[in-house]
């Protein structure tokens, strides 16, 4: 159900997000919404540079400890009564994940909202042996009845409308419900409330792992992470290798920095702590509990030293929403399952083959509002710049534009072959010049024409004034006021005789 | 009982390869980072929030204030309450107000203490995990009203923090429609900077199962980003401070 259609290049599936009005609007609107919330929050906060900071060297000193912190947090959950586990690949977690499904004999699995399990396509290795997965968080639910991916990391059904909505959920009601939020989230309430008391498992994701206790934590707005947390009797937990942090200490940082970066909420409605299955006096809480830790392509991204800070992410999705590009295709173009600045960056360092998304660093104007975004400062926009680098060294490059920008340093190479091109094109582009504009979309015009007008070659170039332009300032020194020149020369006259200066 | 002895031999087996994959697994980090594996506490010079903000605190009476400002913010209700006496008032209002018909409430000595069974002879109260033979999630699932004490509160934030026990469902602050905190006024902070150590110096062995963080109604955001309450967890949350 959750396959991710990465037919086609960023380019293709940004045209059908482009093309799709709706999409447009709903996304730059929640982007805009987070994004002032965010800028709110942080400002309200203050000294949120300082808090940055501190966020960044906890997971900087973390990460570079990694190989101590995730061993004393297994050690711990273990004595906590977690089974834990260890995955290198997607296709050892899924395996791991499906056994305990099985030997549970499951027949539905609860979930909250996890980028892990969406990373292994999860749903459909449980579907597949006959085992029905339930998001439930309302946003996800949403786009599991549609047969979607996630478009966004916090706002997963960013591009649905409550009319499209309506008719899922009505579909999947038997009923025709009104398109009114209220009565939509009531139903999935009601919906899934018996899902969760008649689930066998549930699973999550884990935003932090606290090491020196062996506890887990989850952020959350709706209370559906601890309803899986809570009522099934198996509690199975996926985690990034690198979602360590050290200290409950530590944690009111993260708790600072991520909701306030997420949605500029001064804390989530939940932040759980978890730490192991239910005591065997209590009377609620899972009575087993799994922890699945998570490589598949993390690792390679230690001792790197360019792409190594990658591991400092708290999914956020802050450069999402300050991203100009991803406010204007939305998260389905980046054909991931993490989209947005974020998504160009980690997808192809995740997947070790750069050549495959060798175009999905191009959906990125370089312009740096990523890393001004960053609640850890990850320097998104060089790391950008590093793969576009390793990419062509690779020999994966842009081939057109390796052509193009041949020619182009022939052209410019050589000032009258670069005015005979000039003159050529006045010529030449009386074919497709309409009032002054160019709207053609043939040829090497076309991306750009596409969206915008490339205006015509006027009739006098830059170029062509330029000689007189020259001329005109060497005149212009000539002519300088005499006063002026007089009151010059005593200046040096005073300088050279040692006279005080500005130092 | 047959069965149960091969489910704990599988999960031997698997602590078995766990614990051999943990190796491979921490060394191939360690050559990764070009070092040999760190066995010892590295020395951790940023720990926790900056020095400025672990000196900052508010007087009782602002941390009232932000919290009241910050919970209502959330969607959530606020009561300023002289003491329990007047917390029991409060509850039994609220519940003929409401009709509340079902309550669940934790095992503690401050909430027995209020005698709202007395208070509200009509509804049906039951205490949690005060027989073993109940189903206890179900209890709550059908509760109109959860009443909970809290453990702490943070004012910056407008959260309130409860811990698991025996005695202390998870589910009665989770499943009933309506959640009742009391927070009683000295265990109101300032900053989440004052809770949270608590848990390192109280170590693993020391923890409960279970620590949450409330900071209001549950919510979502996530049809046309309009906001609805009460999506999973309770949609009507009131905290009274009591003191």
């Amino acid at each position: 159900m959750s396959t991710t259609g990465t037919a086609g290049t960023v380019k293709e599936r940004a045209d059908l997000a482009l093309n799709d009005d709706f999409l447009r609007k709903a996304v730059r609107f929640t982007t805009e919404r987070l994004r002032n919330g965010k800028k709110k929050a942080s400002e309200d906060h203050g000294n949120w540079d300082d808090w940055r900071e501190r966020g960044r060297q906890i997971r900087l000193h973390t990460i570079a400890h990694l190989d101590y912190y995730l061993n004393i947090f297994t050690e711990n959950a273990r004595a906590n009564g977690v089974h834990v586990h260890f995955a290198d690949t997607a296709a050892d977690a899924v395996k791991v994940a499906l056994d305990i499904a099985e030997r549970k004999q499951a027949k539905t699995i609860v979930k909250s909202k996890s980028m892990v399990t969406e990373e292994l396509h999860l749903n459909h290795h449980l579907e597949k042996i006959g085992i029905e997965a339930i998001e439930t968080d309302l946003g996800e639910y949403i786009i599991q009845l549609a047969g979607e991916t996630p478009s966004h990391i916090i706002i997963p059904a960013i591009h649905k409308n409550r009319y499209q909505i309506a008719d899922l959920l009505s579909a999947d009601a038997g009923e025709t419900l009104a398109p009114d939020t209220t009565v939509l989230a009531g139903f999935v309430r009601k919906k899934l409330r018996e899902k969760f008391l008649e689930a066998d498992i549930g699973m999550t994701g884990c935003n932090f792992a606290i090491a020196e206790t062996g506890s887990m934590v989850l952020f959350e707005n709706e209370g559906n992470a601890r309803m899986v947390t809570t009522v099934p009797k198996t509690q199975i937990t996926l985690m990034g290798m690198e979602r360590i942090i050290p200290s409950w200490t530590d944690l009111e940082v993260m708790a600072t920095l991520l909701p306030r970066s997420a949605t500029g909420q001064k804390l989530t409605v939940y932040m759980s702590g978890i730490t192991g299955p239910r005591r065997s006096e209590d009377g609620d809480g899972p009575e087993e509990m799994h922890i699945i830790i998570v490589d598949n392509g993390r690792s390679l991204q230690l001792g790197d030293p360019e792409f190594q800070e990658l591991l400092n992410c708290i999914r956020c999705g802050a450069c999402l929403n300050a991203c100009p590009v991803y406010r204007h295709i939305g998260g389905h173009a980046y054909g991931g399952t993490y989209s947005g600045p974020i998504g160009a960056v980690l997808t192809p360092s995740l997947q070790k083959n750069v050549g495959e998304w060798d175009d999905i660093a191009n959906a990125s104007s370089l312009c740096g509002a990523c890393y001004e975004a960053c609640p850890v400062k990850i320097p998104l926009h060089d790391m950008l710049v590093y793969l576009r680098r390793r990419k062509v060294e690779a020999g994966h490059g842009n081939k057109i534009e390796s052509i193009g920008m041949k020619g182009f340093s022939a052209v410019m190479g050589g000032s009258k072959r670069f005015r005979t091109i000039l003159n050529l094109g006045k010529l030449g582009q009386k074919l497709v010049v309409r009032n002054g504009e160019i709207r053609t979309k043939l040829g090497p015009l076309k991306g750009w024409n596409t969206y915008r007008v490339t205006p015509s070659i006027p009739k006098k170039t830059f170029r062509d004034s330029w000689g007189t332009i020259e001329e005109e300032i060497r005149n212009g020194l000539q002519e300088m006021d005499p006063a002026v020149r007089s009151r010059m020369e005593a200046a040096v006259k005073n300088r050279d005789k040692g006279g005080h200066g500005h130092g | 009982m047959a069965e149960s002895q091969t489910h704990q031999q599988w999960l031997d087996e698997l602590e078995a390869a766990s614990r051999s994959k943990q190796e491979k697994f921490m060394n191939s980090i360690a050559s990764k980072l070009g070092r040999p594996r760190v066995m010892e506490a590295p020395k951790h010079p940023f720990r926790g929030a900056p020095d400025f903000w672990n000196n900052f605190e508010w007087s009782q009476e602002e941390r009232v204030q932000h919290f009241t400002e910050n919970f209502k913010s959330a969607g959530g209700h606020v009561a300023r309450l002289a003491d329990m006496e007047a917390a029991k008032q409060f509850i039994a209002d609220k519940a003929n107000e409401m009709s509340a018909k079902y309550i669940v409430r934790q095992n503690q000595a401050e909430l027995e203490a209020l005698g709202l069974e007395a208070a509200l002879p009509d509804a049906s109260i039951s205490v949690w995990n005060s027989d073993p033979a109940q189903s206890w999630k179900a209890r709550a699932a059908e509760a109109d009203f959860g009443v909970v004490m809290a453990d702490y509160a943070a004012a910056y934030t407008g959260s309130v923090t409860v811990l698991s026990s025996k005695d202390k469902g998870r589910s009665v602050s989770l499943l009933p429609t309506v959640l009742i905190v009391i927070i009683p006024l000295e265990r109101l902070k300032t900053r989440l900077g004052e809770i949270l150590p608590d848990f390192d110096r109280a170590g693993r062995a020391s923890l409960p199962a279970g620590i949450h963080f409330i900071s209001g109604p549950s919510r979502s955001a996530d049809i046309e980003n309009d906001l609805t309450i009460g999506v999973h967890g309770p949609g009507i949350v009131y905290s009274l401070i009591v003191g």
